[in-house]
């Protein structure tokens, strides 16, 4: 298993030094001369030249991509070209926004997931886990920002409960910070729960009928015991995979859901980035995010690997 | 069998308005008319009209042209390069099925919103840049769809004949492999393009998907932010169309695979 | 549950991160303070480098004065100089200045501050504006209170110049890191700055001035219009600086809540036609477009109404103001017969936009109004700044574009044949300098003149003047209908 692991590790690594290279010419392609966006309109050819030399991006494209990367492995993104300040402790700033958006609307979605999933698959030939089979399909179909207006204009405009927008980080006020995160992460919680309760159904179900349980019923165990001992750790498996490909789609959905609220994170700085063609903040903002979504697919394969006795031997 | 009725009517109701569209709107979907500005539902205007008096039934309409337009596009482009490589990296000896298989991974690691938000920087954003990335990001999932469907078809007696046989790659790969892998493709793209109508609307929300004044679900969304509280409406009714659309596609893919696979069916 | 393993622990691993981002620009509401929403954000604190009005919109009256402001109606009054005299050659200007003013650091304020500022601006400035103190010959420091500038030749256009960002007096051990670092003898200093959230201004303990009545005022940055609208719904803000979403404002109106304050810019939403480009130099074609729209109905559809119908480069609050809007009526039928006149069928024109929202809905009303008598359009947004500055502004690669034009006077701008207008009038360029060495009464005059040129010649079509409109809670005072200036100016705001 540990030549397995192994060969995980090497595998990523080797991922995330292509990505960056592929984020790195993507960048080198892009439109719109940096020096020019930052002086603005009357700005002379000479202080150009010289602003392109300050930027560093007169020099060869290998030099440049070295530079980067060398600095990226020590933490140092490089100086905004728009802003003029480091990249790399914002980067942070925002990315610690965006994990906690993401990660509290991944709990909503699971704590709702587990249960109504569950329960759909018990109860699937009956009328109640059909009709929660239904919602949930319902569900799915609403895209994040959608539901983040709505619950916009109920909550916070109509209702005034819960604050429109805005952050508030956890040290600094806990309860605000707790009021503030509450409706993003419904808007991303609610629809990627639609979507896990679906597969934590389907894969529910698959175990119930599987020889494992029998064996544990037949032992004398109550169908809810052996549902939770044995059922829900081998359901777990897809449901892992599942998550990791969900990250993709839940961070696509934490963008829009940045906007719609107002959240400093990672989203709205690539926005904003890209706007003003502040290419060297987009490069570290792609890089970050790809190496992110490596990271995870990453970790739910090893995870998976431990799961999973039946994939220890190979 | 009662998902695939439901879901094919709601599907077929989004590809009859777009067909529709090409002969007959009611009303100019571009046509600016400040004479007629927020409408409610009324007897000319069924579902109102918006802040430029274009009508919204109209905009529906032609909105679902963009919807279907991009779906196809972004499905077709996953689909006619995903399939290959999948095949391919089913067929082939292990360490090249790996190595594809990682490259696919890569792919998967841009996110489609992110794909299209680098194109449009690039390319200009508009409904062509933003098929083409969704397409792209789509592409991973046709490939391990294409390669797990294979692998599994390369391990019956008829390959297994086949290539005892000495038949081609190329011949096994169209007379055994894609007949039989068809099934899990079709499901796939249904749910491949619910996923592309959700991208889209995210991207138009966003201001990198169709330009206007042509009209789109997801545009007309963004739009309609601003007079939220006074004019629900115009929220609810691309909203609901959007909802529709993917529910459709969604219901499609289900009861296809419970159709085609009736293995699949028997569990569920 | 294991499932959850990989994301807790994902998320935990930078909760450090998540825990400290953003702890600087903390403030807690209490009586004396005031939250103000923005839409843009300043990149950085020093509006001498960065163009934008995203800076001087915060620094602006508040952290930097200059020798002169302007007032409410647009006039030109004392601050740092108390008075001033004007020499007959009206080529040196004697300021006397107010005693008793320090810079935020300290630094008494003095007429050396004052020749340090103006001549800084030709050496250290790198935005286009800086032109305009050229005309500077010498600054003397006759006395610690008395400054007099020598300009080359009169111009009336620098004293107004000096009611803006160009004006403002910087201290010599202040301008380190302006970026970052803003040190100005305002009623507020820079406390504290949250990237992508806010910026915190604290009273300034050495003002000479009276004391503000909000001693903290937060300037939070929400790009979105509706989320902006949300905010002050929501009681996040208290005050929104510029309504950006005006379909929304009913809300607030029926609301006993809010007030709204309604009044004039200096921005123009202006539709350029490239008078360099053919068919476009054809003056029959660019009168032909403009009989074209109805902006009456343009501004009803498009801004819900809210702003002011102009006919020239010209706002209410400037002195030589006329208004010119019906010099060319919404006429399609005429429109017609000049577009035929011109031998002009078949016209395909790029209307290429900056991807913000007055544009994109002035844009689709014009192309609507446009196809109705037979010229099509395409409608191109462009990221702004970066993508339209580069294209349409420094290499007038357009046929026809929508964008406010923010800054005062700018009327200017038709005097200069490279500006991307591409319009060459050499009776207007003559017109302007005139008018800027001339007299007052003659500046006024010329002015007119130069409007009404602009209007004849239809160099561009003035859609319509962006209206400034404030939504406040009620209990807050002291508002500005009129924006005559860079700077959202908060010295005047009080408690009701």
């Amino acid at each position: 298993m540990t030549a397995r692991v192994l060969r995980r590790v090497a595998i990523f690594v080797v991922s995330v030094l292509v990505a960056s290279i592929v984020v790195f010419l993507f960048m080198a392609v892009l439109p719109g001369d940096p020096a020019q966006v930052a002086l603005g309109v009357n700005a002379t050819p000479e202080l150009l030249a010289k602003t392109r030399t300050e930027f560093g991006i007169d020099r060869p494209l290998v030099t440049q991509y070295f530079d980067w990367i060398g600095g990226v492995l020590h933490g140092d993104f490089g100086r905004s070209y728009v802003t003029r300040e480091a990249i790399g402790s914002q980067l942070l700033d925002r990315l610690g926004v965006t994990l906690w958006l993401v990660g509290a609307g991944m709990l909503v979605a699971l704590v709702i997931a587990v249960p109504a999933g569950t329960f759909a698959a018990v109860k699937h030939r009956k009328a109640s886990g059909a009709s929660v089979s239904g919602l949930s399909q319902i569900g799915v179909a609403i895209p994040a920002f959608l539901a983040g207006i709505i619950l916009v204009q109920i909550f916070a405009v109509q209702l005034r409960w819960l604050p429109s927008g805005g952050w508030t980080p956890p040290d600094q006020d806990f309860g605000e910070f707790v009021r503030g995160l509450i409706l993003p992460a419904l808007s991303l919680g609610l629809v990627q729960g639609a979507v896990l309760t679906r597969y934590v159904r389907s894969a529910v179900l698959d175990t119930l009928g599987q020889d494992y349980l029998r064996t544990a019923r037949s032992k004398g165990l109550r169908p809810g015991q052996a549902l939770v001992r044995h059922g829900l750790r081998n359901a777990s498996v897809p449901v892992v995979t599942v998550l990791g490909l969900q990250l993709a789609t839940l961070l696509i959905g934490a963008v829009v859901v940045e906007r719609v609220f107002v959240l400093p994170g990672l989203g709205s700085m690539l926005l904003d980035a890209v706007g003003s063609r502040d290419l060297l903040t987009v490069q570290g903002i792609v890089l970050v995010l790809v190496v992110g979504v490596l990271l995870v697919n990453f970790v739910v394969d090893v995870l998976y690997t431990v799961l999973d006795p039946r994939l220890r031997g190979s | 069998m009662r998902n695939l009725v439901i879901g094919g009517v709601l599907v077929g109701s989004v590809v009859v308005a777009a067909l529709l569209s090409f002969a007959w709107t009611p009303f100019d979907p571009v046509k600016v008319d400040a004479t007629h500005r927020l409408l409610g539902f009324t007897g000319s205007h069924w579902f109102g009209t918006d802040k430029f008096g274009r009508d919204l039934l109209s905009q529906l309409m032609v909105g679902a042209r963009t919807t279907l337009y991009v779906g196809v596009v972004a499905v077709g482009i996953a689909a006619v390069i995903g399939t290959p490589l999948g095949i391919l990296a089913g067929m082939s000896p292990r360490w090249l099925g790996e190595f594809v298989m990682r490259v696919n991974d890569l792919v998967l690691a841009f996110p489609a919103l992110l794909l299209a938000i680098m194109f449009g920087a690039v390319f200009g954003a508009d409904t062509l840049t933003a098929m083409v990335a969704i397409g792209i990001a789509t592409i991973p999932s046709f490939a391990r769809i294409a390669r797990s469907g294979t692998l599994q078809v390369m391990s019956t007696e008829f390959v297994l004949a086949a290539r005892a046989g000495g038949r081609s790659r190329l011949n096994i790969a169209a007379r055994h492999v894609l007949p039989n892998i068809s099934g899990l493709l079709i499901v796939q793209a249904s749910v491949s393009f619910a996923i592309a109508v959700l991208a889209e609307a995210a991207l138009s929300f966003l201001g990198f998907g169709t330009r206007p004044p042509t009209p789109s679900w997801g545009r007309m969304l963004q739009e309609s932010q601003e007079l939220l509280t006074v004019q629900p409406r115009l929220a609810l009714v691309p909203g609901i169309a959007i909802a529709v659309a993917v529910l459709g596609f969604n219901l499609l893919g289900d009861g296809l695979r419970d159709r085609l696979d009736p293995r699949l069916a028997a569990r569920v | 549950m294991k499932a959850r393993i990989p994301v807790v622990a994902a998320a935990l691993l930078l909760v450090v991160s998540g825990c400290s981002a953003g702890s600087s620009a903390s403030v807690s509401a209490g009586p004396d303070t005031l939250s103000v929403g923005f839409t843009a954000e300043p990149a950085n604190f020093d509006f001498t480098r960065t163009d934008g009005t995203a800076i001087p919109q915060a620094l602006l009256y508040n952290v930097y004065e200059g020798l002169v402001k302007l007032d409410a109606q647009g006039r030109i009054v004392p601050l740092l100089a108390q008075s001033w005299t004007i020499s007959p050659d009206r080529r040196t200007y004697d300021f006397r200045l107010r005693q008793g003013v320090k810079f935020s650091n300290g630094a008494p304020f003095t007429a050396e501050d004052v020749k340090f500022s103006l001549l800084r601006v030709k050496k250290d400035w790198t935005i286009s504006i800086k032109s305009t103190m050229d005309v500077v010959d010498h600054v003397d420091v006759v006395a610690p209170d008395h400054a007099r500038v020598v300009l080359s030749k009169p111009s009336n256009g620098w004293l107004f110049s000096l009611t803006s960002r160009l004006g403002a007096m910087f201290s010599p051990a202040g301008v380190a890191d302006l970026a970052n670092k803003p040190i100005g003898t305002g009623p507020y200093v820079v406390a504290a700055r949250k990237r992508g959230d806010s910026v915190v201004l604290k009273a300034n303990p050495a003002y000479w001035g009276r004391k503000p009545a909000y001693s903290t005022v937060v300037l939070k940055y929400i790009k979105d219009p509706t989320a902006l609208n949300n905010a002050l719904f929501s009681n996040g803000i208290d005050v929104i600086s510029a309504i950006t979403a005006p379909d929304a404002i009913p809300q607030f109106q029926a609301d006993d809540r809010f007030q709204v304050v309604q009044g004039t810019t200096n921005s123009e939403v202006t539709l350029a036609m490239n008078n360099a480009r053919p068919p476009l130099n054809d003056v029959r074609v660019r009168q032909a477009l403009t009989s074209a729209i109805d902006r009456k109905a343009l501004l009803d559809t498009a801004w819900a109404g809210r702003g002011t119908l102009i006919g020239s480069m010209v706002p209410p609050t400037d002195p030589w103001y006329e208004d010119l809007s019906n010099v060319h009526p919404f006429d399609p039928a005429h429109a017609k017969a000049l577009l035929s006149e011109a031998g002009v069928t078949n016209l395909n024109l790029r209307l290429r936009i900056p991807n913000l929202p007055y544009a994109v809905s002035a844009a689709q009303v014009v192309q609507s109004q446009l196809a109705d008598v037979g010229v099509r359009t395409t409608i191109e947004p462009l990221d702004f700044p970066a993508v339209w500055l580069k294209q349409v502004f420094t290499d007038h690669d357009y046929d026809l574009s929508i964008i406010q034009h923010v800054e005062a006077r700018d009327i200017t701008t038709f005097g200069k044949p490279k500006y991307y207008w591409g319009y060459d009038s050499k009776r207007v360029q003559q017109l302007l300098a005139e008018a800027d060495s001339g007299t007052p009464e003659q500046q006024v005059a010329d002015m007119k003149q130069v409007a009404r040129q602009l209007n004849t010649d239809a160099a561009a079509d003035w859609l319509f003047l962006f209206p400034n409109v404030i939504v406040a809670k009620t209990k807050v005072g002291g508002f500005a209908a009129n924006q005559v200036s860079e700077s959202f100016d908060l010295t005047g705001l009080a408690p009701r």
